[in-house]
């Protein structure tokens, strides 16, 4: 385990690096003189030369990559360019929209894809069966846009059939009125966790498939257990592994989903944040931010493959047999 | 008489070789079994109109689609306008005819793009060099947590949008999944009794790749590069309301979607189409995989194990003329029998 983990580390770092030295390159291979743009088009040399120094384009590209990581790692993310605004104050305050988003938007993935997955699998009438696999394939098909605007149709205050929820934009006190706050993210949530929720459901339903007709499940039947109980019990937990593994790439896959819906909910999360500073060029903002996506991205990727092994009981089985040995 | 595998095979040849069932007689069943089917000629039904839609409408579309008309904007669907008109008074239904065309090309390119990226990575992560395999392997699990998003906005920055972002973005992701999916059973292929025959007679890895392994991966593969082909259509329209996919002024189903999206408190029923298009391909695209796959395998296709058996009947029992034929080209007729008689000891009368 312990070398597992070493391994696992030191690819995370080399990976992270390789990213940031994409990122940075691809940057810096825009066309024109980024300077000189953002002055403005009768701007004096001078004030060219400023905004370049205060950009640190001056310097060689070493030395720019050096100075934007150890800065990174110090945690000062830079300023944005247009702003003048600390872009790591800005992070902070816009995550915290968006990570309840994502939890909300898993939320309702896992509490639709599992018990519907399990559901399935266990549907022993073949109309039952080719039903469930067809709601998986049309609800993993729906793009998150379009689920989006039939939630607003259908549930949007003011406009929408059955006025519930709001629709538009998130609490100007934020988080201090937490019954608005939890209002707002509820469609977006709905509207992300949807196609997730399918793409769930069909793994489950394999996985848990593949386990019935194992010997496991069969083991627990003939000690007395149902058909249900056994592969509830036993098959659900020995696919729990590879669920995880599922669940943590599926939610590399829904930021895609996020952004969409932080845009069109008008909701001021990070999404919408990065999206803006790339629509403006917004150079220092636009790198950091895409090098700490990157970063949680991979970070989630070790963590997942970590649970993975941790949780296996087989994997834990083998570890103690090394050990006895 | 040279048979070993060292020689090279006369390429071209095989789908003459009377035991085998020829590629289109194979794709005639392949396809009739899969008609059979309700949701796999659902599947067939709308891929086809896919392909015809983007063909026609490069040449024609019931209004062009620069034609607008500032008087009739947001028309409900009418004889002249059979799904209404969008916010400029184009037509809802050529734009969508356009789209499918740049959603056809951005599909295929990313699939391309996947598979080869994908089957290039098998090819290092089976490799008899353990330094390469394991590298790759713990690089593909390194890198398969990165969104396709994230690469596209990486892109998107020094591009500008384009379909070039979509389809890198996307093949790269898929390419990484793709092996992922792959490689245990291309491993399990590695480790078998026939690729240790052919190594040990001295055939080249890139050779053995080709005839022993992906042979094996076929069927994971259409399953995964049908799917990947419907995700890249659900990309397309997200990147592309992000504001990184397609170019506005591109006709594509994300485009359609977008411009649907404001004032859609007002006209409710333009959003409805270009989602239901995407939905309804997205769907086909799913299904087909699973179709294809089921199809092509002679193990869970008994219509074309049936096919190839026949196939098989009629070269061990030739009418006397083939015989003779064939007879002047010994090499033919050993490689033949090798193909034909898989265990059947009719070989040896030959």
């Amino acid at each position: 385990m312990a070398r597992f983990l070493m391994r696992r580390l030191v690819l995370f770092v080399l990976a992270l690096m390789g990213i940031s030295l994409l990122i940075f390159l691809a940057l810096r291979i825009l066309p024109g003189d980024v300077a000189a743009v953002m002055a403005g088009l009768d701007a004096p040399p001078e004030r060219v030369d400023r905004l370049r120094r205060q950009m640190g384009l001056d310097r060689s590209y070493p030395r720019q990559y050096l100075d934007w990581i150890s800065d990174f790692l110090k945690g000062d993310l830079g300023r944005s360019i247009l702003t003048n605004r600390s872009i790591a104050s800005q992070v902070g305050i816009r995550a915290q929209i968006t990570f309840p988003l994502i939890l909300l938007g898993l939320g309702v993935a896992l509490l639709l894809g599992i018990p519907l997955g399990c559901a399935a699998a266990l549907a022993r009438s073949p109309r039952m069966q080719s039903f469930s696999h067809m709601a998986a394939i049309v609800g993993g098909s729906v793009p998150a846009l379009w689920s989006g605007l039939l939630l607003i149709m259908l549930f949007a205050k003011g406009s929408g059939l059955i006025g519930l929820l709001p629709s538009q934009g998130f609490p100007t006190l934020g988080w201090a009125q937490p019954g608005q706050a939890l209002a707002a993210l509820i469609l977006p949530a709905l509207s992300t966790g949807i196609i997730v929720g399918a793409g769930i459901m069909r793994y489950t339903r394999s996985l848990l498939g593949d386990m019935l007709s194992s010997g496991y499940v069969d083991m627990g039947m003939a000690c007395g257990m149902t058909r249900t109980q056994a592969a509830l019990r036993i098959g659900l937990r020995l696919a729990s592994p590879q669920l995880v593994s599922v669940v943590g790439l599926t939610m590399a896959e829904m930021i895609t989903g996020v952004m969409v819906s932080e845009n069109l909910f008008a909701l001021p999360g990070l999404g919408s944040m990065l999206i803006t500073d790339v629509g403006n060029r917004d150079l220092p903002a636009v790198q950091s931010e895409l090098l700490l996506l990157a970063a949680f991205f991979l970070f989630l990727g070790l963590l997942v493959d970590v649970t993975h092994k941790l949780i296996d009981p087989r994997f834990r089985g083998a570890a103690r047999q090394e050990v006895a040995d | 008489m040279s048979w070993e595998h060292t020689d090279r095979p006369r390429r071209g040849s095989r789908a003459a070789f009377p035991g085998r069932l020829g590629f289109l007689g194979r794709m005639r069943v392949v396809l009739a079994s899969m008609w059979r089917k309700a949701s796999e000629r659902y599947s067939l039904i709308v891929l086809v109109m896919w392909i015809l839609f983007s063909l026609v409408s490069r040449f024609w579309t019931p209004v062009p689609i620069w034609t607008t008309d500032g008087y009739r904007i947001w028309q409900a669907p009418s004889r002249d306008h059979l799904l209404g008109t969008d916010g400029t008074g184009a037509d809802i239904l050529s734009w969508l005819m356009a789209g499918s065309a740049t959603n056809l090309a951005i599909s295929l390119l990313a699939v391309l793009l996947s598979g080869v990226l994908g089957l290039l990575l098998v090819m290092a992560m089976v490799s008899r060099r353990s330094g390469v395999s394991q590298v790759v392997v713990v690089l593909v699990d390194a890198l398969i947590s990165l969104p396709t998003v994230l690469l596209a906005l990486i892109l998107a920055v020094p591009l500008g949008p384009s379909i070039a972002v979509v389809v890198v973005a996307c093949g790269f992701g898929y390419g990484l999944n793709l092996a992922r999916i792959v490689r245990p059973q291309a491993l399990l292929a590695a480790e078998s009794d026939y690729v240790q025959s052919a190594r040990h007679s001295g055939v080249g890895s890139f050779r053995i790749f080709c005839t022993h392994l992906v042979p094996n991966v076929i069927p994971v593969l259409c399953v995964q590069l049908s799917m990947s082909a419907g995700t890249s259509v659900l990309a397309e329209a997200g990147l592309t309301y992000l504001g990184v996919g397609v170019p506005s002024g591109l006709p594509s189903w994300g485009h359609s979607l977008t411009t649907s999206v404001k004032f859609i408190n007002v006209f409710p029923l333009t959003v409805l189409w270009p989602g239901l298009v995407v939905t309804m391909v997205v769907v086909a695209l799913n299904l087909f995989g699973d179709a294809l796959r089921d199809a092509i395998d002679p193990v869970t296709n008994p219509g074309l194990r049936a096919a190839v058996a026949a196939a098989g009947r009629s070269a061990l029992q030739p009418a006397p003329q083939a015989v003779s034929a064939q007879l002047d080209d010994s090499d033919h007729l050993v490689e033949n029998a090798m193909y034909a008689g898989e265990g059947g000891n009719d070989v040896a009368k030959y």
